[in-house]
């Protein structure tokens, strides 16, 4: 929106001393965001009004002229191509230094003297586009320049003087106004800058208007659509255009004057934030005689063409004004093409209402169409003000059409016409919310700034509400607020609170996810990525999994990701696929959510039975690169590392059932406790082809929520071992399919003294045959009461490489 | 005895005198004093073939021998050492230039959990629990409970995501759901902060993300004041952007709170003098925040004659922003390495 300074001052009472940004700062600071402040006559510096003395051809040029123009403090030579430039005119000159624009295009550029085919010339005859004042100075013609005569304003004078245009314009961020239904208007944040400088706002007084005769019928279908509705007709109007004082007006806050009618009722909205809607007169004719206006809610698939000219289908219920049950607008958004006042209209019904808010909001969203009037709608007019407009309207249109007069009573239809709030506050309220006593005094000066009235009792204050407030001030936190920000928040010192020192609860996700991601970052050098919560169906598809198990956006931003994740691979799947082309191996993890619909997760409501679907926090890790690497064993290292800092036993369990993706023979469930908590595994080269991905890929999926549970295991103190243990290293070759986890228990089986055996080392390939796999151990010895001979350790590997023997046919050389 | 003493002791003093090295040495005091073979065991040996009166003067001539002989190795190996020490700074010498090898390289965490963890740890410090909500969240906790009503404005505001078949589930707009599901849960009095991921239906761009994270904070106590709030974001304001850092609060209406303010901080790129980062204002809006609304007490089921609270919610994704530098939002979720791998 936008607010033009010198229209403020008509209502608030600023010394000259206080600049247009000053007061741009103080709304910003307690009222409203003020995005920027123009200095409409800064653009006209050294543009002034002048006086054609004399002018004569140019003796090099046909349709160029010499001029001698009164520039009021002196007089200069100005060489002129325009059309219309003639001897006794008043137009707009640029001085030398002045800024304009060439011909209206480009940039602006520094005037400076020059000479024109052999004549000097000081200045420029400016057209209205070099000058930026196309707005009031429609071009008929491309070569015409400004004619200021009817204005007879002196020349000397500056242009933006002379034009009212030394006026700075605020643009005020339209959603910053949104729970500020009173500021929608200039009288509105006169008031705010009024109590911000301590001032009172120039009351707004209309007279009541005088009744005619005639009457205006009015009939409301349902007063919850439509709290109250005014309507007056006027008689014997003449349209033209409006005095220049309101062109003016108009043209400084960016709109475009229409015609006498139409511009008044753009001017009272900006006035005072109340829409207002001009009717041709003999289009609400009642057949009765007088004038009478419906207003009811839209049948259904009914149509009706608008202002500008498009035919709309209505929603149901949309609010229409209608007469003889013929539409004539659509309330408070846009009038009928055929319903507007037109020049030849000669009696003009003005109406001032009050709409319900959600239904304007409701209708203009649906038909796309926002106006002036529907913004101002939507937000919950005060319906005291209808009067007050209705009336400034009237006075208006009398003043500028001199035949003018009112023909009928004035309708007023509805149910509530003024709104009403009041509000018993403890004297010690205001402290105890803010934290800082301010004055009583303060605070009723303050309130009764806003129009609030105040009545200080013994120990509390009864504060009535302006009927202009009564929606937004709500509960008596609104009243503390409304003095906190005109006395200032910067006033407010900050404090902190005494709190006791009990300890917060630790959240245990938290210190699960920051030890694993350090051991990945840290010492695994993996990179942690955030992806979005949204996955395509190509993608589900493309992982082999199934759609319809998926939770769906009902709106989607983009049509292609509609679906929640189900799993942290799919998007990481396409993390490797973006970047493996510039890296020869890639370590990618993610913490995140997965929903599942079919799992209960929190409630809805308290209470409630209705719940919402279950979020499970995984971490998910991918690895990924040539492929003749063996990208699962760094899966499970990854695994053990995190497995070590829990101090848990990492077990590894072929699935029973294989998801799609998993490669058949290197996929595992780890389990704690017999408890599934995650897996480890490749993709499947199916699925790898799917996502068109030229490499191997690993991964590690863990639950986080479960592995919660084991988090805390404590680690004990073992004695230190008081006798040296040996060790001996055994390496041979056996089947492939001979486990580890077999081999090892073998070994443990045949001797206490063994206490540890680790596989060291695994070779396949060259120089074996394809069913066997080269394996070496290393197997620590320990007696608990004394050092181990070497025959004793000699006699337990032989025992180990016997039972080798005869179990699994392992030579030992 | 035979032998010539004075003569054995001036060749093996030469002897000891002239070892080039430690290995040298070493080979010479075998040589001379080795358990076996040592010349000066042999010599030692030779004693018991003497008479007694000639075995004590010659035994007491050949300890102090010995004691010569050893002295001598030990003086000339630490002056072997001394001279090797000498040249350990040429022998020795490293590049200092050159990189360990093999090379490590380390992982990176995402900036936003950097700067989350950063926040989690001063909230903590302070006695703040740190809270997780769900991400598809009812309708009511969303709005409802906030004290924004079907009807409300604030619902136009920010265009929800919706879940297909559930016309009241969403995909929370901001992290606020849990003051209410905290309040439920724990009552007053309470200090918590919750991080996490926020979706709006908004089209993407350099500034516009629909997936986005936030940061609130929330204390609901006996006592608690307007002042309070701003001395808490003044210290979250320090701890971010250092001790000179002042905060501005400004009106701004979220439903959920009463007053409602919007905060600045001093712009950290100018310290408040204006420059590109700060459109020339001299002040980042970094946070919104206000007084609970008394009607989300009562939905949280708390007294509002008795307790009153403080929110606060910072967009994290912007600060992670500010802090980096970053200037197109969209590379936080890109999963670019070359992006990820500045951190």
């Amino acid at each position: 929106m936008k607010v033009s300074f010198n229209w403020l001052k008509d209502y608030v009472k600023l010394p000259d001393s206080i600049s247009p940004e000053a007061v741009a700062e103080q709304l910003k600071l307690s009222t409203v965001e003020v995005e920027s402040v123009e200095n409409l006559g800064v653009q006209l510096e050294n543009v002034v009004v002048g006086k054609i003395l004399n002018c004569g051809p140019h003796p090099d040029a046909d349709k160029l002229k010499v001029c001698e123009v009164d520039l009021g403090t002196e007089k200069t030579s100005i060489v002129c191509g325009g059309s219309n430039v003639a001897e006794g005119m008043l137009v707009a000159v640029a001085k030398i230094g002045a800024k304009v624009k060439w011909h209206g295009e480009g940039e602006l550029v520094t005037l400076e003297k020059a000479t024109i085919r052999g004549v000097e010339s000081s200045g420029m005859i400016c057209g209205a586009d070099e000058i930026g004042l196309v707005w009031f100075f429609p071009k008929k013609d491309e070569k015409e320049i400004v004619d200021l005569t009817k204005l007879k304003f002196k020349p000397g004078t500056p242009l933006s003087e002379a034009l009212k245009l030394n006026d700075a314009i605020f643009e005020i961020d339209n959603k910053s106004l949104s729970n500020r239904p009173d500021l929608w208007g200039h009288y509105g944040i006169a008031r705010e800058v009024a109590a911000l400088n301590s001032r009172a706002v120039v009351p707004y007084t209309v007279a009541a208007i005088k009744p005619g005769k005639g009457v205006i019928k009015v009939e409301i279908e349902n007063a919850e659509n439509c709290s109250r509705y005014m309507a007056v007709a006027v008689e014997g109007v003449t349209v033209g255009p409006s005095p220049v004082w309101l062109q003016q007006k108009l043209v400084a806050v960016g709109q475009r004057p229409i015609n006498s009618v139409v511009d008044i009722t753009n001017f009272v909205m900006l006035d005072l934030g109340q829409p207002l809607h001009a009717f041709d007169g003999k289009i609400l004719q009642a057949e009765s005689g007088g004038y009478a206006v419906g207003v009811r809610g839209a049948k259904p698939g009914e149509k009706f063409i608008t202002l500008d000219e498009k035919e709309r289908v209505l929603p149901e219920g949309a609010l229409l004004i209608t007469s003889s049950d013929k539409p004539v607008a659509i309330a408070g958004i846009m009038g009928g093409l055929d319903s507007g006042v037109q020049i030849s209209t000669a009696t003009v019904v003005f109406e001032a209402a009050n709409f319900n808010a959600a239904l304007i909001r409701k209708t203009s969203t649906a038909l796309g169409l926002r106006t002036d009037a529907s913004a101002r709608f939507e937000k919950n007019l005060d319906p005291s003000l209808c009067e007050m407009a209705l009336a400034k309207a009237v006075k208006l249109l009398l003043e500028i059409s001199p035949g003018a007069k009112v023909a009928t009573k004035i309708a007023d239809a509805g149910t509530v016409k003024e709104l009403k709030g009041s509000f018993e506050v403890k004297a010690d309220f205001f402290t105890r919310k803010i934290g800082v006593k301010i004055p009583k005094k303060t605070i009723i000066e303050i309130l009764e700034l806003l129009g609030f009235t105040v009545k200080s009792k013994e120990v509390s204050f009864q504060i009535g509400v302006p009927s202009w407030r009564a929606r937004d001030i709500d509960c008596p936190e609104a009243i503390v607020e409304e003095v906190l920000r005109i006395y200032g928040y910067q006033n407010i010192p900050g404090s902190l609170p005494a709190f006791s020192i009990t300890p917060p609860e630790e959240n245990k996700l938290r210190t699960i996810e920051r030890r694993f991601s350090d051991i990945l970052v840290e010492e695994l050098s993996c990179t942690e990525v955030y992806n979005y919560s949204f996955v395509s169906a190509e993608n589900i598809k493309n992982l082999g999994d199934d759609a319809s198990k998926y939770l769906e956006l009902d709106n989607p931003l983009s049509k292609e990701r509609p679906f929640l994740r189900r799993h942290l691979l799919n998007n990481l799947l396409e993390n490797v696929k973006r970047n493996i082309d510039n890296y020869s191996e890639l370590r990618l993890f993610e913490i995140g959510r997965k929903f599942l619909p079919e799992l209960s997760g929190q409630r809805a409501r308290q209470n409630s039975d209705e719940l919402l679907p279950r979020e499970v926090n995984w971490l998910t890790a991918v690895f990924a690169g040539k492929k003749n690497r063996n990208f699962f064993a760094e899966a499970r290292g990854a695994a053990e590392a995190i497995f070590r800092e829990l101090n848990l036993e990492l077990k590894l369990e072929v699935p029973k059932k294989l998801a799609p993706w998993l490669h058949p023979a290197r996929s595992g469930n780890i389990t704690v406790a017999g408890k599934y908590v995650g897996s480890i595994f490749e993709l499947h080269p199916k699925t790898l082809k799917n996502f068109n991905l030229d490499c191997s890929v690993a991964a590690l999926a863990l639950n986080l929520d479960e592995l919660i549970a084991f988090c805390g295991h404590e680690e004990k103190y073992e004695p230190i071992p008081e006798f040296p243990a040996v060790e001996r290293d055994l390496a041979f070759v056996i089947e492939k399919q001979v486990l580890n986890t077999d081999i090892i228990r073998e070994m443990l089986g045949q001797s206490d003294l063994l206490r540890k055996v680790e596989l060291f080392d695994v070779y396949e390939g060259v120089n074996l045959l394809a069913s066997k796999k080269s394996v070496a151990y290393r197997l620590t010895f320990v007696h608990p009461e004394r050092t181990l001979t070497t025959s004793e350790v000699n006699e337990v590997v032989e025992k180990i490489k016997n039972s080798f023997e005869s179990k699994w046919g392992v030579e030992f050389r | 005895m035979p032998l010539d003493v004075e003569k054995f002791e001036s060749e093996a003093l030469v002897a000891i005198a002239e070892a080039k090295d430690r290995a040298a040495l070493e080979e010479v005091e075998n040589r001379l004093l080795g358990r076996k073979q040592g010349e000066f065991t042999l010599l030692m040996r030779g004693l018991s073939e003497l008479a007694a009166p000639e075995k004590k003067s010659a035994g007491a001539r050949l300890n102090e021998l010995k004691g010569k002989l050893v002295e001598a190795v030990n003086q000339k190996r630490a002056a072997l050492e001394s001279a090797a020490w000498e040249q350990i700074s040429e022998t020795e010498k490293v590049d200092l230039t050159a990189p360990a090898l093999p090379p490590r390289k380390s992982g990176h965490f995402h900036p936003s959990t950097l700067v989350q963890r950063d926040l989690e740890n001063l909230f903590t410090s302070m006695g703040f629990a740190v809270l997780d909500g769900p991400e598809v969240e009812s309708d009511y906790y969303n709005f409802s409970a906030l004290n924004i009503p079907e009807t409300h404005p604030a619902r136009e505001l920010q265009d929800t995501f919706y879940i297909k078949g559930h016309n009241n589930w969403v995909m929370r707009t901001h992290t606020s759901p849990m003051q209410v599901r905290a309040m439920q849960k724990y009552g007053a009095p309470l200090r918590v902060v919750v991080p996490g991921k926020c979706y709006r239906n908004e089209a993407t761009d350099v500034r516009h993300e629909h997936t986005f994270y936030q940061f609130e904070g929330l204390v609901v106590d006996e006592g608690i004041n307007f002042s309070h709030l701003k001395g808490v974001l003044e210290i979250v304001a320090k701890h971010l952007y250092g001790e000179k850092t002042e905060v501005r609060l400004r009106p701004k209406y979220y439903p959920f709170v009463e007053p409602g303010v919007n905060g600045e901080v001093t712009c950290f790129t100018c310290a408040g003098k204006g420059c590109r980062l700060c459109k020339n204002s001299g002040w980042l809006e970094v946070f919104g925040a206000g007084m609970v609304h008394p009607n989300v007490l009562i939905e949280g089921n708390i007294d509002p004659q008795k307790y009153t609270g403080f929110a606060f919610g910072f967009g994290l994704t912007r600060l992670v922003m500010l802090k980096y530098g970053i200037d197109d939002v969209r590379l936080l979720e890109s999963g670019n390495m070359k992006f990820l791998e500045q951190f």
